[in-house]
């Protein structure tokens, strides 16, 4: 007889009885909320005023967001913004990870030492690097202004300031990457390394035909987790370093809704562009799990 | 079964006695809501402590909220969700958003007979901006306009008269030129990226900011960002910019950031609320250069109409039992009394807003002594009283702050100033028109 791994209730009632404690907490948290952000992306409501009027605008707090140039502005920072810490954590994350992957001595402690970032807030983060980076009293301009004789203004140039908001949140995610990644590192099978190694295959070529492929399965859950980061986690930094500026620079959708949402009180707009991120996120994680599973190598 | 029910029933009734009894013993709890760190939070303490002690059945505990735009935020989602403070310090360009909001009650309406003279003790400019509908709606507590600093001791190394500021758009270039071809200081000057400068400078220009008479005949429905004043303005803006003479950290608003240049003589001169007095004039003891302090240069050709007074006032929010209503009102007019507006502006630079606490100060010869302070307080003295100078009331003026602060940076980054203005000025009336849409009426 063929033993069953799946163990099935007999009763849904009681499947359903201790699903309950977490379907509630879901439903008041996650479900309740998701629904009243729809609903209020139809409105023009102003939360500060008790007394306001709900109005009904149909799709036009849609419109806004797709047409003006100030809102399709967030939209692309938010692309390019996502798109570059992403691909700066995981490209880094895993440099790193091989270098504190090799036998050296003090390993252990340049390990601690690149997982340190991740410890720090956000807020934190946002701090070190709005000093660093500040024109006049910086140490980088320090450095700069000593030894080349520039003093780039780092923060008054939109490019210069979504680089150095991209740097931040990079620096404070790679860290992330590092450990998983070298958790990954730690765990790929000796045997395929060695039998290339016997192939007379360079490091290179064991590099990018064995090491990078085995480690799919991590580089797929970090891509998910990076865009998920990007998309969210980055607020504080931005706050601190820029506020969304130089002139809307680095006005991301996360910063453009709390913004709508909490200083300007345009809460429909705020909802529909929460609801703009939601469908952008289950969209995005759609795609990975489509295109990116069939390219995941999982071995075994 | 009956029996029971008597028990009990006897049994809350002792219980609601000991409650309310021993609620009458308990002292009155209040909390104040203010948006001032560092050196200040301090000093609001300190009073506090002084109130505490003096008033015995009264209790109240100050808490820092961050910015003023955090702590209107803060106050709102607070009301929201039932649990006001009992004060909040909301800034100037809140005050129409106050008024709409319906968290607030008009303080003058709770204000007993006995001390309504102090709400006539009010210095002009102060009583013109905050009485709404002929109502103080708010207390007025810290009342600023922003002046001039600057650094004498660069001055002198640039060869400028350091006993004669710049007083116009035209005069600040030329000493910019002086200091830059000096070497004094790698800048010129800086001020915080914030609209409330450009606010200042369309009053000194005697224009309006928006229409119905700046919101003040009737509810504003256009804001004028467009406008020859704005133009004049980031003109000149640009063109220190352009020339390098100007600096700024890069973020709006960012005060801190202004100051640090100045005092760390990055540029010679400065333009910030006469609020920093103190700080400035201990900044340039501990720094070892010579501060002077004039008036808020002006366009070359305009005449001067003055400044709008800047800063907060104290509201008291709805909801409360009729003993915290009173305790509250006991605090707000203890805190702004003569004497506490004596204190708060030696201490900070802010305005004495009391006629009669000018009174003491000028009796101490505190302006003979203190010249540094002198500056911002002639100003608000020669402003003119008219709509310009009494400020504008636009409902949803914190967002119109950010959309000129924005207008302003893309100019500075190359876009041409009339477009940027224009595109600013579509903005913020469509802002307004979702606003006015919203209110009640």
């Amino acid at each position: 007889m063929e033993r069953d791994d799946r163990a099935v209730f007999r009763r849904p009632v009681m499947a359903w009885a201790l699903l309950l404690p977490t379907l509630v907490i879901l439903s008041l948290f996650l479900y309740y909320p998701t629904i009243q952000t729809f609903l209020l992306s139809f409105y023009q409501v102003n939360f500060a005023l008790i007394f306001a009027d709900k109005i009904f605008v149909g799709l036009e707090n849609y419109k806004t967001v797709f047409t003006d140039p100030v809102y399709r502005r967030v939209l692309l920072n938010t692309l390019l913004f996502s798109g570059s810490v992403v691909a700066l954590s995981l490209v880094t994350g895993l440099a790193l990870a091989v270098l504190a992957n090799q036998k050296v001595r003090g390993a252990r402690v340049y390990r601690l030492l690149l997982i340190w970032p991740y410890a720090l807030s956000p807020a934190v983060a946002g701090v070190i690097f709005l000093f660093l980076f500040n024109p006049q009293a910086g140490v980088v301009n320090y450095v700069l202004g000593e030894v080349f004789g520039v003093r780039p203004d780092w923060l008054t140039d939109p490019r210069l300031a979504f680089l150095v908001v991209v740097l931040t949140a990079v620096w404070k995610n790679v860290g992330y990457n590092v450990v998983f990644y070298l958790a990954a590192l730690q765990n790929l099978p000796g045997e395929v390394l060695e039998a290339a190694l016997v192939d007379g295959a360079t490091p290179w070529q064991r590099f990018f035909r064995i090491t990078l492929p085995l480690l799919s399965p991590m580089t797929f859950f970090l891509l998910v987790m990076n865009s998920i980061y990007a998309f969210f986690d980055t607020f504080a930094i931005i706050d601190l370093i820029t506020r969304g500026g130089p002139n809307g620079a680095t006005n991301t959708l996360i910063y453009s809704i709390y913004r709508d949402g909490f200083e300007f009180f345009n809460t429909g707009m705020a909802a529909a562009q929460s609801v703009v991120l939601f469908v952008g996120v289950v969209l995005l994680t759609m795609v990975q799990f489509r295109f990116g599973e069939r390219r995941v190598h999982y071995g075994g | 079964m009956q029996k029971g029910r008597l028990w009990f029933r006897s049994a809350l009734a002792v219980l609601g006695l000991l409650v309310a009894g021993s609620g009458l013993a308990q002292k009155v709890k209040l909390t104040f809501w203010h948006a001032f760190g560092g050196g200040r939070l301090a000093f609001i303490q300190r009073m506090v402590e002084d109130f505490n002690y003096m008033h015995p059945n009264i209790e109240v505990k100050a808490e820092y909220k961050g910015s003023y735009r955090d702590t209107l935020n803060a106050a709102i989602l607070a009301a929201r969700q039932g649990k006001p403070p009992h004060i909040v310090q909301i800034f100037e360009v809140g005050t129409q958003l106050a008024l709409d909001s319906g968290i607030f009650v008009p303080v003058e309406d709770y204000v007993p007979a006995s001390l309504k003279f102090q709400l006539d003790d009010y210095i002009k400019p102060v009583a013109n901006y905050y009485r709404v509908g002929g109502k103080f709606n708010s207390i007025p507590w810290n009342s600023s306009n922003p002046i001039l600093y600057y650094n004498k001791t660069l001055f002198k190394k640039a060869g400028l008269d350091p006993e004669k500021p710049p007083q116009t758009f035209g005069e600040v270039l030329k000493a910019c030129e002086k200091i830059l071809a000096a070497k004094a200081a790698p800048k010129c000057i800086t001020w915080p990226l914030h609209s409330w400068f450009v606010e200042q400078w369309v009053a000194e220009q005697g224009a309006l900011l928006a229409n119905n008479e700046n919101g003040r005949a009737a509810r504003a429905t256009d804001v004028y960002i467009n406008s020859q004043a704005v133009r004049r303005v980031a003109t000149w803006w640009k063109e220190l910019y352009d020339k390098g003479y100007y600096a700024y950290s890069g973020k709006l608003e960012d005060w801190d950031g202004a100051n640090q240049i100045f005092v760390s003589q990055q540029a010679a001169m400065l333009i910030t609320s006469t609020s920093d007095v103190t700080f400035h004039q201990t900044a340039a003891f501990e720094n070892k250069y010579e501060l002077g302090t004039g008036f808020l240069p002006i366009p070359d050709g305009v005449e001067r109409n003055g400044t709008v007074v800047g800063g907060a006032s104290l509201w008291l929010t709805k909801g409360h039992s009729r003993r915290e209503m009173e305790a509250a009102l006991t605090f707000l007019l203890w805190f702004t009394n003569t004497e506490n507006m004596v204190r708060w502006h030696k201490g900070t630079g802010y305005f004495p807003v009391l006629e009669t606490s000018v009174k003491v100060l000028e009796w101490q010869r505190w302006f003979q002594r203190n010249p540094a302070y002198r500056a911002a307080f002639d100003q608000l003295f020669q402003t003119k009283v008219n709509r310009a100078t009494q400020g504008a009331l636009i409902g949803p003026f914190p967002e119109v702050r950010t959309i000129i602060e924005e207008a302003i940076q893309s100019i500075l980054q190359g876009t041409p100033v009339d477009q940027a203005l224009q595109r600013a000025d579509q903005r913020a009336d469509q802002v307004l028109a979702n606003y006015n849409r919203s209110v009640r009426r």
